[in-house]
């Protein structure tokens, strides 16, 4: 009886913060979790996320050759040989091969083997029930091939056996290391990791990653504060019609949007026309050259960024009260000193904030590139966020490297969640965070 | 400097707070415009600083036509009820920035600054920010930033309003010796007429975008124009009896009182009049007995107030000095002191 007033309490407790849990940890954690599990693996279209098979591929012997392993490990495994056994027999049974003339191979060639179909197609020539038709002989030869090229096997133990059984006198530990590279499902591996830091394309795209986040946040802030600094100085009616404008950015829908930078920048586009008229070199901005390239990618992100800084710049300026402007007005301040002195140093919150969210957005954020440049001109305009969007989800080889594409993104992650912790500590989080209004 | 308004009209969206008003601010004198709120008092004082324009007229800072100059180019400091100090900027910066913003060299603003820091007695606040500042202390901060560039003319619109009373005590006293000690004209916009009556030389006193009366404190509250005035200025406020004229005499007949109008002769019998009497006007000494009744009473230590509820129930305020005290319900038979009486026409002019 004692406990059982807290111990409701408790409960209560635990009915309020469930559904924020819940959701906390199915939309927020498990990607997170999921990410990393897939970035230590070697997942792929070719493996499938599911388990996979043992068999040895055509591919898979020019790769182990390349790998070192003896010649002739790898001809015998490449060779087809004919076992007289009694498989072989029910197979050939199965296949209609005439009775008469199965038994007189079971009785006359019982437990012989032949490397080559020539030499044991000869043999069965000798039999005297052997078929007329080439065909049929064939099919019967057939029936007693022995390969494991190309077989399937579903586990490592048939895998073993089927390679033991084919090859004689295999070197140390050949048929451990066939097994394995034999293996088509996915393993766990930090290749991808190891892989990621020696890649040279690595580094090109972080530079290309830090170059678009930095230039495209400066455009944010700067053309959010000119355009919250220049409509707070508008009549009201005024300013209204400027926020909807600069607003329409943020509420087209990205492909509408993006394709209508298409028909901006494009060849026979509004630009293109523009600077034919007047002279200038015309061409596919979007996709022509690397500066314009670069110049559309940012200006695209930049203008739906801007606005999201215009909001936010907009409602810190109203937040100012009116008789600081008048009193600098009286005190002789002229409109740009009031902006300088007065108005920008109590901007600075609003723009750190606009500045962190903004950097955690853009280095997240591909969609606009994909649909515009797509990374190029060659993956000049690739950033990383695109780069793993591409390697796991969508690119045209067909093979999906959904590990590898993980791994990029558990990078993103790592990095977003260290600058979280920066701004946290910047904007003093701990502070603004006061005690739980309810008490349980 | 001296300071003139001409045929001032201002009209906000359609609406004329202001319409033609005159008024002059001697050299060197402290003005209060006094009024309800919604007069016109912060309307006024903002057009002299430039925040607003004017619709038409002219402001005249001494021989100069300011009219079309925006506030920038007017040399007017203004204190702002809410003081307007600004925030990311320390004490010393709030009271340079006049300063800074016209590039004054750094010395002299240094120099200056300190100056006035002295005069406002905040020079050991120099260092701190607005916020860690109390509200007298803002508000000394808030005077040294419009003093600093020696305007022509001191604006205060509201300056005491978010202090508490002890302070407001205190900042009253402070803010008329800083005024006097520079000689600067200044405009005190206020609604509360002890301060208007405690810090100006004159007090205007404002009614609907209308000045009513100009006049000195004591004259005003000796001479008031009109009922308006009258009934504006004092404290306890003074109370109003209706009645009529009858042969030279204000009469209020059901309670058989009869004041005579001595210097006024001639208003037609059954004229409405009223009848302002101060508190300090009623009570056991006097001319012209009334009776009534104690309605209530309230002890404010060194006087008490007493309502005085007539047989007609009419109301009557008197202030006592304490020691003879009279109790809620008492009958008392008192006097009106009928040489210190106004008489208003209906209509609140003064007879």
């Amino acid at each position: 009886m004692r406990a059982s007033s807290p111990h409701r309490a408790n409960l209560l407790g635990l009915a309020f913060m469930t559904p924020a849990m819940v959701l906390l940890l199915g939309f927020f954690f498990l990607p997170v979790v999921l990410t990393s599990v897939f970035a230590f693996t070697n997942m792929s279209t070719a493996t499938g996320i599911s388990g996979g098979s043992y068999v040895v591929t055509g591919n898979l012997l020019r790769s182990l050759t390349d790998e070192g392993l003896d010649a002739k490990t790898i001809d015998a495994l490449g060779q087809s040989n004919y076992v007289i056994d009694q498989a072989g027999l029910e197979r050939a049974r199965a296949a209609g091969v005439d009775a008469k003339f199965v038994a007189e191979i079971a009785e006359r060639l019982k437990d012989r083997s032949f490397t080559s179909s020539s030499a044991f197609e000869r043999e069965l020539k000798t039999l005297p029930s052997r078929p007329t038709r080439v065909r049929d002989l064939k099919i019967a030869a057939g029936a007693f091939e022995q390969s494991v090229l190309n077989v399937r096997y579903a586990s490592r133990g048939e895998m073993e056996a089927a390679l033991s059984h084919m090859l004689e006198n295999p070197p140390e530990g050949a048929i451990e290391r066939i097994a394995t590279a034999s293996y088509t499902g996915w393993t766990w591996t930090t290749d991808n990791f190891k892989n990621l830091a020696i890649a040279p394309d690595t580094w090109r795209i972080v530079g290309n990653t830090v170059f678009y986040v930095v230039l495209t946040l400066a455009f944010n802030v700067a053309v959010g504060l000119f355009l919250a600094i220049t409509t707070f100085y508008l009549p009201p009616a005024g300013s209204g019609f400027f926020s909807v404008l600069w607003l329409l950015p943020r509420i087209t829908p990205v492909v509408l949007y993006a394709v209508m930078w298409k028909w901006f920048t494009w060849e026979d586009g509004f630009v293109f026309n523009i600077a034919q008229d007047l002279g200038l070199p015309a061409f596919n901005y979007m996709k022509g050259s690397v500066a314009s390239a670069w110049t559309v990618v940012i200006l695209v992100n930049g203008f739906v960024g801007a606005s999201f800084g215009m909001i936010l710049f907009s409602g810190a300026l109203k937040a100012i009260p009116v008789q600081q402007l008048w009193a600098s007005e009286v005190d002789g301040a002229s409109r740009w000193q009031q902006i300088r002195y007065i108005i920008l140093p109590q901007m600075r919150w609003p723009i750190l904030f606009v500045t962190s969210y903004q950097t955690l957005s853009l280095l997240s954020s591909y969609e606009q590139i994909w649909l515009t440049t797509n990374g190029g001109p060659g993956s000049t305009t690739t950033i990383w966020a695109l780069e793993a969007f591409k390697t796991a989800l969508n690119n045209y080889t067909g093979n999906l490297q959904y590990g590898l594409g993980a791994a990029m993104a558990l990078v993103l992650v790592a990095v977003g969640l260290v600058l979280s912790i920066v701004y946290l500590r910047l904007f003093r989080f701990d502070e603004m965070m006061s005690k739980p209004k309810i008490e349980f | 400097m001296q300071i003139s308004i001409r045929n001032f009209t201002k009209t906000f969206d359609a609406t004329t707070v202001i319409d033609d008003m005159n008024l002059t601010i001697r050299d060197g004198e402290m003005l209060a415009l006094l009024g309800p709120s919604g007069c016109g008092k912060s309307t006024t004082l903002f057009t002299i600083s430039g925040i607003h324009r004017m619709d038409k007229g002219q402001l005249m800072f001494g021989d100069r036509d300011v009219s079309g100059l925006p506030s920038q180019k007017r040399n007017v400091g203004v204190v702002f009820q809410n003081y307007a100090l600004y925030p990311h900027m320390n004490v010393f910066e709030n009271i340079a920035f006049p300063l800074t913003v016209r590039k004054d060299a750094k010395a002299d603003i240094d120099r200056e600054v300190r100056a006035i820091a002295a005069l406002t007695h905040i020079s050991e606040l120099l260092e701190r920010r607005p916020g860690q500042l109390s509200g007298g202390q803002q508000q000394r901060v808030a005077l040294a930033r419009a003093l600093v560039r020696k305007p022509d003319v001191l604006l205060l619109d509201e300056p005491l309003a978010n202090l508490d009373a002890k302070l407001r005590l205190e900042m009253r006293s402070e803010i008329r010796r800083i005024q006097l000690e520079t000689g600067i004209t200044a405009v005190l916009v206020t609604h509360d007429q002890v301060e208007a009556m405690s810090m100006c030389d004159r007090i205007a006193i404002m009614k609907k975008g209308e000045i009513v009366q100009i006049d000195t404190p004591a004259d005003m509250y000796s001479n008031p124009r009109t009922s308006f005035v009258a009934g504006f200025l004092g404290n306890p406020p003074i109370s109003f009896l209706s009645g009529i004229a009858m042969e030279n005499a204000f009469s209020v007949a059901p309670i058989k009182l009869r004041v005579p109008l001595v210097p006024q002769e001639g208003i037609a019998d059954g004229t409405q009049l009223k009848l302002g009497v101060r508190p300090e006007h009623f009570g056991p000494e006097g001319d012209i007995a009334v009776e009534g009744r104690i309605a209530f009473a309230e002890t404010q230590g060194r006087e008490n107030l007493y309502d005085v509820a007539l047989a007609d129930g009419s109301v009557l305020r008197s202030i006592q000095p304490a020691g003879r005290n009279w109790a809620l319900g008492d009958t008392v038979r008192w006097h009106i002191d009928s040489k210190s009486v106004f008489v208003f026409t209906d209509d609140g002019q003064r007879l």
